[in-house]
């Protein structure tokens, strides 16, 4: 990781083209991309729709590979990492916030929060301990029993940051976390966020159509076309 | 918090989706032990037969009759100790036609003495062995149609036409489950006196009691040798054998039953399997949250089998639970004391309980099978793009 101002590079993409194919039409949704991101910061991903900004957040976060160049996150080159090892590192080092939250309905907060931590070898106990720890950080820790049906839409976002937390990862991706929100439950996500950034370290990068929500970030991204937009 | 525990929460998502799966998987599993049942008390009557017995009947079929002096001949016979003839009657009762139940023709002394598993009370048999009109009832057919000690009833006879009337002189019960309890024996001399001259002195089976039921098929042997040179041929068997050779003309049905257990264990199959995919369908962005956080294809597969093999379980529980006592004090308790010889002991055995709740498992998970690789294969990206 290279070294900038204090903060090494927690990201880096050199030449990065990401390409789908539509039957025989060949779609190239990212073009050589450049560009890094420090340990630490919080970065937003803006442009229209179709501008590739999900793909590369995809990318970053490990859910799919590149067609081309080189993608380090986290230290580590995911670019020609397999399937398995990169559920591996996702597991490690990615926290996920989504715009519709994703919490499954038959879980209650707590379990919900507690359900990357199956993936570890922790005893059930450190589990249940773990998450409450994180509900009580997003401010949920009188709720923990609650099922998301239960739960306002602010709320179940809250439960979806203990669980993008709870495994303690480096770097948290959130894809339009306000989206679905009102003004008033956007800004206390938005608060979270910055709070984690600042006092917990997280880097995190955020894809938003909000200017208010890329406001909050330390730098903010523009994609046109599947390039940084000067 | 396991993963299998989140399966099986998962299928409570749906509740009555569910319980109609659980209920057809619940049937199935039923059925299924039912129609075992069936065959399984069906093959296994021969078990149940008296070793020390052994039956002759003509050569050619159970139809065709046989000289009554066969019987006083082989009386006489080394090895064999007592015999009974008996003429099956085919009454019955003009009330109910369709209600079927055995009427034969017998010589009453000699029928408890061949078949000391018959019991009725000393008071009765003397009545009955007094009375050449008297009959004596099964004990379940006697209580099906409220028939008691002294009643008058009349049957319509089918082989031998017209009404025929009689006085009922007891109700036995037996001690074993290889005869059966809703017979009505009367006097073969009550028939015999009734028929023309040319068919006088007829019978239909001759049954014999020897006394050591090793030599069964030396003694047999020595019947069929004893009448091969004459007008009319023997086959004698054991006990069991005839109850094999009778069972023999229902191989079609056993065959159709075998046909039936597989046509609706595949259709189980296919129910269970059709919820189960539609899950994985309604599932496939919760699927793409977990692999996004880092769980594994095989994680999938094993919230998508653990769903199935919930079912499984709860439908083949409740498939046992409805079988035994539906089995076992329903159509069981009926069929043993109505069809006593063809089902003498209608139960549901354990080896049928556990291939049913195994069957229920296996298949379960089999019908998962392929709804579980979908979701195992669905790719990340694209299962997270379904989310809205």
């Amino acid at each position: 990781m290279s070294e900038n101002n204090g903060k090494s590079d927690i990201i880096s993409l050199s030449k990065v083209g990401k390409s789908f194919w539509r039957g025989k039409e060949r779609l190239d949704v990212l073009k050589d991309l450049d560009l890094t991101m420090k340990e630490g910061s919080f970065e937003a991903l803006m442009g229209p729709s179709g501008s590739g900004k999900s793909t590369l957040l995809n990318l970053i976060a490990g859910l799919d590979v590149p067609t081309s160049g080189s993608l380090k996150v986290a230290g580590s080159e995911l670019s020609q990492m397999s399937e398995g090892d990169r559920a591996g590192f996702r597991a490690a080092n990615i926290g996920f916030v989504f715009q519709t939250y994703n919490l499954m309905p038959v879980l209650t907060a707590i379990e919900n929060v507690e359900l990357p931590l199956l993936l570890t070898s922790l005893p059930a106990a450190d589990r249940r301990k773990r998450a409450e720890t994180a509900l009580k950080l997003v401010g949920l820790g009188d709720r923990m029993g609650h099922y998301p049906r239960q739960l306002s839409g602010g709320q179940e976002q809250r439960v979806t940051i203990a669980r993008a937390i709870v495994t303690d990862p480096k770097i948290i991706v959130a894809d339009e976390p306000t989206g679905d929100l009102d003004r008033d439950s956007a800004n206390d996500i938005l608060n979270l966020l910055g709070r984690l950034n600042t006092e917990l370290g997280k880097t995190i990068v955020m894809v938003t159509h909000d200017p208010a929500a890329a406001e909050r970030a330390t730098v903010c991204h523009r994609l046109d076309k599947g390039a940084l937009a000067l | 918090m396991t993963l299998f525990g989140i399966a099986a929460r998962n299928i409570g998502r749906n509740k009555l989706r569910t319980s109609l799966t659980v209920a057809v998987v619940a049937i199935s599993t039923l059925f299924f032990i039912m129609l075992r049942t069936v065959v399984w008390s069906w093959t296994s009557a021969s078990e149940f037969a008296a070793k020390d017995r052994i039956a002759t009947r003509h050569k050619v079929s159970f139809v065709m009759q046989l000289p009554k002096r066969y019987a006083e001949e082989i009386a006489q016979m080394p090895g064999v100790t007592a015999v009974c003839y008996a003429n099956w009657f085919g009454g019955k009762d003009p009330k109910d036609e369709n209600d079927f139940f055995a009427t034969i023709a017998t010589d009453p002394a000699s029928l408890l003495k061949v078949y000391p598993e018959i019991k009725t009370s000393e008071a009765e048999k003397q009545a009955w062995i007094g009375d050449r009109r008297g009959a004596m009832i099964g004990d379940s057919l006697a209580k099906k149609k409220h028939w008691k000690v002294g009643d008058k009833i009349t049957l319509a006879g089918s082989i031998f036409p017209g009404n025929w009337d009689f006085n009922i002189s007891g109700i036995y019960t037996t001690t074993t489950t290889n005869v059966d309890r809703a017979t009505v024996w009367f006097h073969w001399d009550y028939l015999n006196e009734s028929l023309p001259e040319r068919s006088k002195d007829k019978v239909g089976w001759i049954v014999s009691n020897i006394s050591d039921p090793g030599a069964s098929g030396r003694i047999s042997k020595a019947v069929d040798a004893k009448f091969d040179e004459r007008d009319l041929q023997t086959i004698t068997m054991s006990e069991a054998a005839l109850n094999q050779s009778f069972l023999g003309m229902f191989s079609a049905i056993l065959k159709a039953i075998d046909l039936v257990s597989v046509v609706m264990i595949a259709i189980m199959g296919l129910i269970v399997g059709n919820t189960i995919a539609m899950g994985v369908r309604e599932r496939t962005n919760e699927y793409g949250v977990l692999r996004a956080i880092g769980f594994l294809p095989k994680h999938i597969a094993q919230f998508v089998l653990g769903e199935a093999l919930v079912i499984g379980i709860v439908g083949g529980v409740v498939g046992l639970g409805l079988g035994y006592p539906f089995v076992n004090l329903g159509v069981g308790r009926f069929l043993e004391e109505n069809m006593g010889q063809m089902f003498p002991q209608f139960r549901v055995q354990p080896q049928i309980a556990v291939m049913a709740f195994g069957l229920a498992l296996g298949l379960a998970i089999v019908s998962a099978i392929l709804p579980a690789r979908k979701a195992a294969s669905l790719q990340v990206v694209e299962s997270l793009r379904r989310v809205g």
